[in-house]
């Protein structure tokens, strides 16, 4: 008899495992519920206050000289108020407007009390450049020292 | 002899879209978020129809309605010297001022007039764009 060595089966290799990718949807879950939970949406502007950065101020104060500013008083209860008499936001946009026609660099002065709310400074403020104002500043009164 | 070719596995369901549609949500709100922080009191800002877009970054000081205030989130009884801290080290930071539609002008006008005085830059009233 001749000798036959004996049959041997392998197990083939397995095939090597990829990088799972369980952890990192994990952890791609765990961000998004993160960055979901902790964004706001609120849509917000801003009314410059106090822009130093151009130059433009300089230019403005020297052109503005011969054009008289417009003062508007702001009382507690919000109303504007010109010489004296109130007016309604839709009358001072069209005082405004008739004063740029003739004026187009009149300064606008705005003196709000200090009860007066913030709303109603910036519609003020708002109605203003509507009407095409460029050069609107707020001033308040001092206590003099 | 016949023989019969074995039906071919059915592919399994693959996760790769799934990671594509999380990563992109991801992303989305990782750029549309803002992660300021916010003010321990309620404060709804005023409405403005010519509202510029706000630039992110700077010093946010809330006011609420009562007058209580809050530097970058944080309460505080003097938020002066809070904000001078922050234009000291650098005069061109931003500083916004998100008060309350309510809150009373005594509040918010003497704190902007100390600010020019110190030097500040660029200070914004935070509004709410309203429909025109």
């Amino acid at each position: 008899m001749t000798d036959v060595p004996p049959l041997t089966l392998k197990r083939p290799r397995p095939a090597r495992a990829l990088i799972s990718l369980v952890a990192m949807i994990d952890v791609l879950l765990i961000l998004l519920v993160f960055f979901m939970v902790t964004s706001t949406y609120l849509d917000l502007n801003m009314i410059p206050a106090v822009s130093q950065n151009n130059d433009t101020n300089t230019t403005v104060t020297t052109t503005q000289d011969t054009t008289p500013p417009i003062l508007i008083r702001i009382g507690a209860d919000g109303a504007p108020v010109i010489r004296g008499k109130v007016i309604a936001l839709a009358d001072l946009d069209t005082l405004l407007r008739d004063r740029l026609a003739s004026s187009p660099t009149l300064p606008v002065m705005i003196l709000p009390t200090g009860v007066a709310r913030t709303q109603a400074l910036v519609s003020v403020m708002d109605t203003a450049t509507r009407a095409g104002v460029r050069n609107v500043r707020v001033i308040r009164l001092e206590a003099r020292q | 002899m016949k023989l019969t070719r074995t039906p071919a596995r059915q592919a399994p369901e693959t996760i790769i879209a799934l990671i594509d549609v999380v990563f992109f949500l991801l992303v989305f709100f990782m750029l549309i978020g803002r992660m300021d922080a916010t003010a321990p009191f309620e404060v709804t800002p005023p409405m403005a129809r010519t509202g510029a877009d706000m630039p992110a970054g700077g010093i946010t000081l809330s006011v609420g309605e009562t007058g209580e205030m809050a530097v970058d989130g944080a309460p505080t009884a003097d938020p002066l010297t809070a904000l001078l801290d922050g234009l000291a080290q650098n005069s061109e930071t931003l500083v916004r001022i998100n008060a309350h539609h309510a809150a009373e002008l005594r509040h918010i006008l003497p704190l902007i007039a100390e600010l020019e005085a110190a030097g500040a830059k660029d200070v914004a009233l935070v509004v709410t764009p309203a429909s025109p």
